[in-house]
C-alpha cells in the first residue's frame, strides 16, 4: 500500500518544487494543504502519515501544527522544511516533536538523507 | 512596458522567493541582537505609486516613523528597499543592542542604518541569489526621522508610476520592535524578473 504524503505549504510554488524533489520510485500516495488547519484535518482522515511541514503561514502556521499534533496524538512523522533558519526555529520544531528540519531553498540532496536516516525511504 | 499584470502564479513564487530570502536576513538579525525574529509573511503586490501606502498596511497606525532608503540595480531589473521603522521600537532597540545613553536622533540614525543595513542587504542577496542575478547597491540615506508615514511617502521621490511591491513586516518576539522592509520593483523590471521566475516555474 502508498504511504499517505502530506506537503503543508501556503505557496502553491513551495508545494511543487518539495513534490519535483521526492525520490522518483518513492511509493507515495501525495495530499497537498495550504495551511495548518487543512493540514491537520487531512492528518486525521489518514492522509498524512508522513508531513513535509512549512513554517511560516497564514491561518494556522507549522509550530500550531505540531502543537496540534501532539495534543491530539495523531500518528503522523513531521519534518519540517523552512526558509526561518534561525536556529531557535529549528530548536522549537525538534521540541515539539518534529523529526527532522530541512532547510529552504529545498535541496533535494538535503531532503532525501533526511529520509533516508530516518528509515522512511531507501534506494 | 505598460498593463503589466501580476497573475496568483507569478504573485504566488514571489512571495515564496521573498520568503526564503527573508528567512535569511531573520536569521542575521536574530544572531544580531540575540532574539527570536517571528518570521513575517512576506505581501506581494501590483500597486499605482499613489497606492503605495496600502501596501504599509502593518505600520500604519504608527504615529511617528523614521526610514533609510537604498537603490539597487542590476540585470535588468531596478527598484529600491525602504526599511521604515516605527518609532516607539527604538527604545527596545537600543536596549538589544546594549546601549544605555541617551537617545538622541543621532542614535536613532546609526540604529536605523545599521539594522537597515542587515536587513536590506540580506533580503536583496537572497532573492538575487534565487533569481540568479546580482545587484549593486546603492549608497543608503535617510528619508526623514519622526514623520507620519504620508509625510515619509512624500519624501520619496521616484516617478514610477506602476510598482511590484513587496512588503515584510518583521517583529522581535518579546519585544515593542516593529518595522517595515519594503522592497519596490519599477514596472520595467517585471517582464525580467517574470523570464527569471519562469525557469524556476518549470
Amino acid at each position: 500500500m502508498s504511504l499517505p504524503l502530506l506537503v503543508v505549504d501556503d505557496s502553491s510554488f513551495a508545494r511543487k518544487q518539495v513534490i519535483k524533489a521526492l525520490p522518483k520510485g518513492w511509493d507515495v500516495e501525495i495530499s497537498q494543504a495550504s495551511h495548518g488547519q487543512e493540514a491537520l484535518e487531512l492528518i486525521s482522515q489518514g492522509k498524512g502519515e508522513v508531513v513535509l511541514l512549512d513554517l511560516t503561514m497564514p491561518v494556522m502556521d507549522g509550530y500550531g501544527v505540531l502543537e496540534s499534533i501532539r495534543a491530539r496524538d495523531l500518528p503522523a512523522v513531521v519534518i519540517v522544511i523552512s526558509g526561518d533558519i534561525q536556529p531557535e526555529a529549528e530548536a522549537r520544531v525538534k521540541k515539539l516533536g518534529a523529526l527532522a528540519f530541512v532547510k529552504k531553498p529545498l535541496n533535494t540532496e538535503n531532503l532525501l538523507t533526511v529520509l533516508n536516516d530516518f528509515g522512511l525511504y531507501s534506494e | 512596458m505598460s498593463n503589466q499584470i501580476l497573475d496568483e502564479e507569478l504573485r504566488d513564487c514571489f512571495q515564496e522567493l521573498s520568503n526564503v530570502a527573508v528567512g535569511r536576513a531573520a536569521d542575521l538579525l536574530a544572531r544580531l541582537l540575540n532574539t527570536f525574529v517571528i518570521m513575517p509573511i512576506p505581501v506581494v503586490n501590483l500597486l499605482e505609486r499613489a497606492e503605495l501606502s496600502m501596501a504599509l498596511s502593518s505600520i500604519e497606525d504608527a504615529e511617528s516613523v523614521s526610514a533609510v532608503c537604498q537603490g539597487f540595480t542590476g540585470s535588468k531589473i531596478a527598484g529600491e528597499a525602504l526599511l521604515i521603522f516605527n518609532d516607539a521600537s527604538f527604545t527596545d532597540m537600543a536596549e538589544l543592542t546594549h546601549y544605555t545613553g541617551e537617545i538622541t536622533k543621532q542614535i536613532e540614525l546609526e540604529l536605523l542604518m545599521d539594522i537597515s543595513n542587515i536587513l536590506i542587504g540580506a533580503c536583496l542577496k537572497g532573492l538575487a541569489e534565487q533569481l540568479d542575478v546580482r545587484f549593486s547597491q546603492g549608497q543608503p540615506y535617510l528619508l526623514g526621522q519622526h514623520l507620519n508615514i504620508s509625510e515619509l511617502l512624500k519624501k520619496n521621490t521616484t516617478t514610477w508610476q506602476r510598482l511590484l511591491t513587496i512588503e515584510i513586516p518583521y517583529k522581535l518576539e518579546g519585544h515593542q520592535v516593529n518595522c517595515d522592509l519594503l522592497l519596490l520593483f519599477t514596472e520595467d523590471s517585471l517582464p525580467v524578473l517574470r523570464n527569471k521566475v519562469s525557469y524556476l516555474m518549470e
